[in-house]
């Protein structure tokens, strides 16, 4: 055979060996039988010099488009198997199966509510502090304006360890031994756990709060408002009104207690129709208790007569299940596992 | 408090509704609990007139009844009551009416006589529980007309809760007065219309006060010839809508009193009083007293009784005595009106676990001004109920006379406390109208300090700021525009170590974020739980009034609360838990008195972790397995990490109560130069034998560290940049076979004291028991080697990892 008919016969030839080969492995085998230094091609033009010298520089050419049209072959070839690799890979490929997921953990949700109130006051000055869970009946009771025979002691019933200590009935003690260790101005909040001899369907007998206290020369109601429309707005919405209603605490004087417009209705009342079950169709819902502090509890702590202040305080389990739409108090404490993890 | 619209009417012409009014209140302190309806069931009973009354044919106890009851037609009703008879007017339920106990009146055939409505007796409409025989209407009520209109019953009450600081407002006369000044009507007081008989001679009764401290008030009066009967229908009924039961006559009385006016009675027979005369002192220590509930009480010194010439006869301002009560055979009455010391009552009343009525609002101070008032208007009406008269004198001792607080008020200071200002006629006017005299001359002192005395009512209101929150309520705590607080911060606490809170607030994260679920259980358990686990018994902290034996003491360990927890998931089907929890534990602790709490109990700051079954949630796609010792040493590591703290020192302990095995983890720290050993918790399993009550039937893995220890230790430690090595490593792996007894990490400390220079890390990569060898493990490490200042050559290292091994054939008896 012509090295012309060799050349182009060896076209043909490689491009029906492709077709039939169906890995990279045996193409690339081709590839170096065909184009290879001691391959097919180099073979027909090691009888270069059996031709004309006229008719070589053709033939060269020839070689050439050969050489460079089977490497075209083999390209396309290569990248339709690679095509059908990916596509046979990717058929196997399940991106449903589950994850090898690490363990999800979660805070509970009074951790959860405890911080973000705790963020917001942070946030306006205030410093965290904390303080001993067994109290002593003075820094409870007495130092806040709550003599022995008051009757304000029947709104906490006390869990009680000697007839002079006893278990803190709310976070205020902690608030007397910050005033005892400092001077004003003072802006402290207070978080942790609380205990009344109370149990039933909407009281456990432990449960927690955060209270602040800012005592600042000049300070006012008006300064008391504005710091609970901060909170109330930051933790549930822009949205939220806040109504100041006045109540009692032995503590503060005056005293209010701050409703919130209900997050479960929007203050409507209603939901769909049916009759709010939160709010009980009032469109308010009771969030904490505040006040201008008590001129006794300063003078119990050895502040100026004409210094003023302010205190709140609230119930942490109440905030949270006004937030998530927890309906039984008693779940923070049972601590069922598909309860927690639902607080990540 | 319940408080009827209609009783509110006879004090104050309210005439808005309910709702509004509760409203209104609410916003000046007095919130609405609800609104009652307590005759809401019987609406629907209309007033009938019994035209004739005529004798059933085929009964002798039926009667026909044609009763006119405004429906155009007369009824005919058969009706079995002995008392009915014609002219009466009667309470009729017509066809189709639902009567409080759910019966629906149709039209019958009673003994073959058609009957269409039915006359009810008291207890049918619920009014009480007379059933003797029909109810008999007065003859002015207006045939047809709707009964409780026709009766005026009180239809709406509302619930008000009263804060305790608000005694005036445990009165219907109190709220009235509250009603009147939000609405700014007029109030009106009802006349106390006593007329003594001046036929009968002045019967005075004795009063001694040996204890003047304890009883600021005492007065009485006589009524005599009375018949102890059941009250008018109207009082009855009143009583009941404002939830006391009535007794009688004489009793609703004092009841009716003190609900109207707030000032607590109380009616003697006066004749079982021995000697005609009233002694007010001390008990004796150990007195027994017998109250009218038929208990008898035991006394002591700072109980205050009324007593005769003889005995106690009523424990003061608690309850009366059943020596002296009023029985259907009283003829006479002595009525008691005084006012007691709050504080002792409020003891007498808590001691005893005896709250009444009277000592609900003695124990909150009752208006010493109107105690004659009240007793008048209540022996005017005796005397009306009871057909007695009201014997001539007023018997009174009052050795403490009600003195109204002068306050100071100034409007500077309202301004300050309040933010906003408030033009001094709204002051004074709000003062003012509150029943405060105000005294506006310089006079009497400086220029802007009003002059201001207590209204006797208000025992409250003794200081400025008391006033000043008078003034701010009656302006609306609520209208007071909100300012932005100034709180700033302090400089002279800037860059103090964060606060407790936020290191347990790390923590909290940290284990949230590893993947454990944070648990929060109750600080008391019982004690027979800390029992089960063989806790200590001497520093425990037992609560002295528990609500239960389940809650009777202090955690002095996290586990028992944990444990809890793991028995209600398992109880739920849970297949595995790891959880974390942080909280206080408690010890009881002598020299904490002198110690900054000042309590006598230790608390200290923990973190428990609870591992159990499950390592993995899901089967797939790892393999299933439980968890182990690895699993919690390894968190504890993490979390020591997490504190930038060195690996624990774990040294086994023996004979632990209720862990098998426990570890105790120690971290080694320089003090003063030496190496020591903190001890900062422990770690193990739950004994199997004692895990039984938890149902727990896999290895429960607790641990427990000292928050406190931890956070010291966190403070002093600080992060330092190690520079990266430069050169590679060379890695040799080296076997080791032990008998029994050698300890992994005997082999680390061996080639830690080594003191290599080359031998940059040690790590574990296998650790292997052959079956058949008693005791024998195989522990292969990886030595890394690294140069400082070179590459290491393969044969270098060989030789280093020679002599490494050597080492350790020597030092610890091991093969290679």
């Amino acid at each position: 055979m012509d090295i012309l008919a060799a050349l182009d016969s060896l076209v043909t030839e490689f491009e029906s060996g492709l077709a039939l080969a169906s890995t990279p492995e045996s193409l690339e085998e081709l590839r170096v039988d065909a184009l290879g230094r001691k391959g097919k091609l180099a073979q027909i033009m090691s009888r270069l010099p059996e031709l004309e010298p006229a008719a070589r520089p053709a033939a060269g050419q020839k070689a050439n488009s050969v050489k460079e049209r089977c490497n075209a072959l083999f390209e396309a070839r290569k990248q339709a198997i690679l095509a059908i690799r990916e596509s046979a890979a990717l058929r196997r490929f399940d991106p449903t199966l589950p994850g090898r997921a690490p363990w999800r953990g979660s805070l509970h949700p009074t951790t959860l509510i405890t911080e973000e109130i705790c963020a917001v006051f942070s946030g306006m000055g205030f410093d965290v502090v904390s303080g001993p869970e067994v109290e002593h009946d003075y820094y409870n009771f007495e130092a806040l304006n709550m003599p022995a025979a008051h009757p304000a002691r029947d709104m906490q019933d006390t869990l009680y360890i000697t007839g002079q200590t006893l278990l803190r009935t709310h976070t205020s003690p902690v608030q007397v031994r910050s005033m005892l260790a400092r001077r004003p101005p003072l802006a402290v909040i207070a978080p942790g756990k609380v205990y009344r001899r109370d149990s039933d369907l909407t009281h456990t007998p432990m449960f927690h709060q955060v209270e602040g206290l800012l005592v600042e020369e000049g300070t006012s109601l008006a300064h008391l408002r504005g710091t609970l429309t901060i909170f109330v707005r930051a933790v549930f919405g822009a949205q939220t009104r806040v109504r100041f209603r006045p109540s009692f605490f032995p503590f503060t004087e005056p005293s209010a207690e701050v409703d919130i417009s209900c997050s479960i209705c929007g203050g409507e009342g209603q939901v769909a129709g049916q009759p709010c079950r939160v709010c009980k169709t009032t469109g308010w819902v009771e969030i904490l208790g505040c006040g201008m502090v008590d001129p006794a509890v300063f003078a119990a702590v050895g502040y100026p007569e004409d210094i003023s202040g302010f205190a709140f305080g609230m119930g942490v389990e109440r905030v949270a299940m006004l937030k998530y739409g927890i309906g039984d108090l008693r779940m923070f404490f049972e601590n069922d596992a598909r309860f927690l993890a639902q607080f990540a | 408090m319940l408080l009827s619209l209609s009783w509110l009417r006879e004090f104050t012409p309210y005439e808005g509704s309910a709702e509004a009014l509760g409203d209104r209140l609410t916003m000046l302190g007095l919130e609405l609990e609800d609104i009652v309806r307590p005759y809401r069931d019987i609406s629907a009973i209309v007033v009938g007139h019994v035209v004739e009354c005529g004798a059933h044919p085929e009964s002798d106890h039926l009667r026909v009844c044609c009763v006119d009851a405004g429906q155009g037609e007369t009824l005919d009703i058969v009706c079995g009551a002995p008392n009915v008879a014609a002219g009466q007017k009667v309470a009729v339920a017509l066809i189709g009416t639902r009567l409080p106990d759910g019966t629906v009146i149709k039209k019958a055939k009673l003994r073959g006589a058609p009957s269409s409505g039915m006359i009810c007796s008291e207890r049918e409409l619920g009014l009480s529980d007379n059933h003797d025989g029909i109810m008999v209407l007065p003859g002015t009520c207006p045939v047809g007309a709707r009964l409780v209109d026709a009766i005026d019953l009180d239809r709406e009450v509302l619930d008000i809760s009263v804060t305790p600081n608000r005694a005036d407002c445990l009165s219907i006369l109190g709220l009235a007065r509250e009603t009147a000044l939000a609405f700014d009507l007029p109030l009106t007081v009802p006349e106390k219309a006593l007329t003594e008989d001046a036929t009968l001679p002045q019967t005075l009764v004795p009063i001694d006060i040996p204890e003047p401290d304890l009883c600021r008030l005492y007065a009485g009066r006589v009524i005599s010839n009375v018949s102890i009967v059941p009250s008018p229908m109207s009082v009855r009924h009143r009583l009941q809508a404002h939830g006391v039961r009535p007794i009688s006559n004489i009793v609703d009385v004092t009841n009716y009193i003190l609900l109207e006016c707030g000032q607590p009675l109380h009616a003697f027979d006066l004749d079982s009083l021995h000697g005609g005369r009233i002694v007010v002192r001390r008990a004796g220590e150990g007195e027994k007293f017998t109250t009218l509930d038929g208990q008898e009480r035991t006394l002591t010194q700072d109980d205050l009784c009324i007593c005769d010439a003889d005995r106690a006869v009523a424990l003061a301002g608690v309850m009366g005595g059943l020596n002296s009560e009023i029985t259907g055979e009283s003829r006479s009455v002595f009525l008691e009106s005084a006012v007691f010391k709050p504080e002792n009552i409020r003891k007498t009343s808590r001691r005893l676990g005896l709250s009444s009525e009277a000592s609900y609002r003695f124990e909150r101070g009752v208006d010493q001004r109107r105690s004659l008032f009240s007793l008048d208007r209540a022996c005017a009406m005796m005397a009306a109920v009871g057909g007695g008269s009201v014997r001539r004198g007023l018997s009174c001792s009052e050795p403490s006379p009600f003195v109204p607080a002068r306050i100071s008020y100034r409007p500077a200071r309202a301004h300050t406390l309040l933010g906003v200002s408030l033009s001094a006629e709204f002051s004074e006017k709000s003062l003012r109208d509150i029943g405060c005299a105000v005294d506006k001359s310089v006079a009497g002192g400086q220029r802007d300090v009003w002059q201001v005395s207590q209204p006797s009512w208000r025992p409250d209101i003794t200081r400025e700021a008391d006033l000043i929150e008078e003034v701010g309520r009656l302006h609306g705590l609520d209208s007071i525009p909100p300012v932005s607080p100034q709180a700033g911060q302090d400089i002279g606490r800037a860059g103090q170590a964060p606060s407790l809170y936020a290191f347990w607030s790390r923590i909290r994260h940290w284990g949230a974020g590893l993947g454990l679920n944070e648990a929060v259980n109750y600080s008391f358990v019982g004690h027979k739980d800390l029992d089960h686990l063989g806790l200590p018994k001497e520093d425990r902290v037992s609560i002295l009034n528990p609500l239960s034996a389940e809650q009777d003491v202090l955690r002095t360990a996290l586990a028992p609360g944990l444990l809890q927890t793991l028995r209600n998931n398992l109880a739920q089907g849970a297949q595995g838990l790891r959880i974390f929890e942080l909280a206080h534990t408690f010890a009881a602790d002598a020299t904490e008195t002198s110690a900054s709490t000042g309590t006598g109990v230790r608390e200290t700051g923990k973190i428990g972790i609870l591992l159990y079954g499950a390592r993995h949630d899901a089967a797939w796609p790892r393999p299933e397995a439980d968890m182990d010792y690895a699993d919690i040493k390894g968190i504890v590591e993490h979390l020591l990490h997490f504190l930038h703290l060195s690996a624990p020192l774990c040294e086994q302990k023996n004979g632990h109560p209720w862990l098998l095995p426990c570890v105790e983890l120690r971290l080694a720290g320089q003090v003063d130069g030496r190496t020591t050993g903190q001890t900062i918790g422990w770690m193990g399993r739950l004994k199997p034998a004692l895990a039984e009550p938890f149902h727990a039937r896999k290895d429960v893995w607790l641990a427990e560290l000292g928050l406190d220890a931890l956070r010291a230790l966190h403070e002093s430690a600080h992060m330092q940049f190690v520079p990266l090595p430069v050169y590679p490593p060379v890695r040799r792996d080296i076997t080791v076979i032990t008998d029994s007894g050698l300890y992994a990490g005997q082999v680390f400390d061996h080639l830690k004291k080594l003191d290599h220079p080359l031998l940059a890390d040690v790590a574990l990569t296998d650790c292997f028991e052959p079956q058949d060898a008693q005791g024998e493990r195989r522990l292969t490490f990886r030595l890394t080697f690294r140069h400082p200042a070179r590459t290491l050559k393969d044969a270098e290292v060989d030789k280093e990892r020679e002599k490494v091994a050597q080492s350790l054939i020597q030092a610890l008896g091991v093969r290679i």
